[in-house]
């Protein structure tokens, strides 16, 4: 039935929808450069969502885990065919995400029989020169698009424009990594935030005695401390994921997954007995 | 195929092939003109090799490496046909890589000494025909076991470990009889020698190749040419830089007699 058109464009629109769902729970990744290279972090609740794809590139990810590992080990196969057979420095994210995934991932998306791929991924890219640093975000459907700087993964595009604004506008020129991790973090709370707001929302709108002012309280930014505040309150339950690509890295492989005993020493006091535990 | 996490399998998928036996005119064996060592010292191990490159009678090439680090804590010393041996070594270069990025973990220290058995093994047939053979030394940090430590080869793959040092090359013999007597005999034991002592031991080592091997380069003085060596601890693999080297050669190598 779906080979009428407007049938398939309306299959592809309940895929979005579908799509969009799968994404609820899921917790936002951010991507921030610093002076000593690229930060990827995030707060994750049993599987990882930062790994190595290869010397200089990182990967995050958002959705259905084993979505995810099917990507990353086709990141993972090209990139390491590719740095064989040519050299390291042939093997960049832009190739592996515009000509590897990111088709993929169309495909599957489009394809109304079978299965999309539930994921939103991240690669990111270290460059020799901090300018030449790139991080590509990929949605479900394929859609890619380049950043400098710093990049997020959410549920929503909302919540995600949200995220970059915060960062973009709390950025400096040169950040230390501590730095860059609490303001990674504190994107990260206000990404959680703005989406348990949006969740709070449609429930309200679902009943019939809804409340139009609570969209205006909202919008107003919360203070450092109390987006550090919910970081702390949600890393109770779960764990803080933090990885970096450094330049200055001694070897080919500048990919560093920072353990949880130095995360702490990169956090504000406040989370220090709370991290350790 | 994922789920091994299996390089070199993955490259045979796409087509790959490594060593195609070729044949050779007769009697041109194309030798391991060359001389590798490695022996326990005080901290960890510690690997040599000279510099030159030859075929026949000619020097191809005065600076090659032939100490390569394979990964953080491993290295293997090639003797043999270069163009394998160095294909062979960018192939487990990225098989431990992919191994790890992979699965998420270190491939053991064992599961490292198989791939190299493993590669050998897949090069058998053009190490016959004599345009493939490849006699590695691999050494490295078990960092599971906390210790250093030695294997070296035959070109059937065949896997040896080197309990205090091993050799392989042209230049080997010479200085296998010098291992034996300076670990038995010796003031001490090598694997108590300290760094400085074991590095000076190392090139009186070469040099000695080098005088009895004419496809051994030695040290060359004059073109500031060194020996390489790698030590490999703990911490992981350093090269020793020729500033180093120099000084130790001057005072405790060089015999003005």
């Amino acid at each position: 039935m779906y080979e009428e058109p407007y049938r398939w464009v309306e299959a592809v629109g309940n895929r979005r929808q579908y799509l969009d769902d799968q994404f609820k729970q899921g917790s936002p990744v951010v991507a921030l450069t610093y002076e000593g290279g690229i930060l990827l972090t995030t707060v994750s609740k049993g599987t990882p969502k930062l790994y190595e794809i290869y010397d200089r590139l990182a990967l995050g990810g958002m959705g259905h885990p084993t979505d995810l590992e099917k990507l990353r080990f086709s990141l993972l196969e090209m990139a390491h065919v590719e740095g064989f057979n040519r050299s390291p420095s042939d093997v960049t994210g832009s190739r592996l995400v515009k000509y590897g995934i990111a088709p993929v991932i169309k495909q599957a998306f489009e394809e109304v029989y079978k299965a999309p791929f539930i994921v939103r991924i991240l690669v990111v890219e270290l460059g020799l020169k901090p300018e030449k640093d790139v991080l590509l975000t990929i949605n479900y459907d394929g859609t890619f698009e380049e950043a400098i700087g710093c990049a997020t993964l959410a549920a929503t595009p909302t919540v995600q424009t949200k995220m970059l604004s915060y960062l973009k506008e709390q950025m400096r020129a040169t950040q230390s990594l501590d730095q860059a991790l609490n303001l990674a973090l504190r994107a990260w709370a206000i990404g959680s935030l703005a989406h348990q707001e949006e969740e709070a929302d449609q429930q309200t709108e679902a009943k019939p005695s809804a409340n139009g002012g609570a969209d205006s309280s909202a919008s107003a930014t919360p203070s450092s401390d109390s987006l550090m505040a919910h970081v702390r309150k949600v890393a109770g339950e779960r764990t803080i994921e933090c990885a970096v690509l450094e330049r200055q890295a001694p070897g080919s492989s500048k990919y560093r997954s920072i353990k949880q005993a130095d995360l702490s020493q990169l956090l504000p006091k406040m989370f220090q007995s709370g991290v350790a535990n | 195929m994922g789920m091994q996490g299996d390089f070199f399998q993955l490259l045979k998928e796409q087509g790959y092939t490594l060593g195609v036996p070729t044949a050779v005119g007769a009697g041109q064996a194309l030798t391991n003109a060359t001389t590798i060592l490695a022996f326990k010292y005080r901290d960890g191990v510690l690997v040599a090799g000279d510099r030159r490159a030859t075929a026949g009678n000619m020097v191809m090439y005065d600076r090659t490496d032939k100490v390569l680090e394979i990964d953080r804590h491993s290295v293997m010393a090639i003797a043999g046909v270069p163009a394998t041996a160095y294909e062979m070594v960018r192939i487990l270069e990225h098989s431990f890589k992919y191994y790890r990025r992979t699965q998420l973990q270190e491939l053991s220290f064992d599961g490292k000494l198989r791939s190299v058995s493993k590669l050998l093994k897949e090069n058998v047939p053009a190490a016959l025909a004599g345009t493939g053979a490849v006699v590695p030394v691999f050494a490295g940090y078990d960092m599971e076991q906390g210790s250093a430590k030695i294997y070296f080869y035959d070109i059937l793959g065949a896997e040896f470990e080197g309990v205090e040092y091993a050799v392989s090359g042209s230049g080997s013999p010479t200085i296998r009889g010098i291992l034996h007597y300076l670990n038995t005999w010796g003031e001490q034991p090598l694997n108590a020698l300290p760094q400085e002592q074991a590095i000076v031991q190392a090139l009186r080592l070469l040099t000695s190749a080098a005088e009895f091997d004419s496809a051994t380069g030695g040290v060359n003085r004059e073109a500031s040419l060194y020996p390489v060596v790698k030590l490999i601890t703990e911490a992981g693999v350093q090269t020793v830089p020729d500033a180093t080297l120099k000084p130790l050669h001057e005072s405790q190598v060089v015999r003005y007699v």
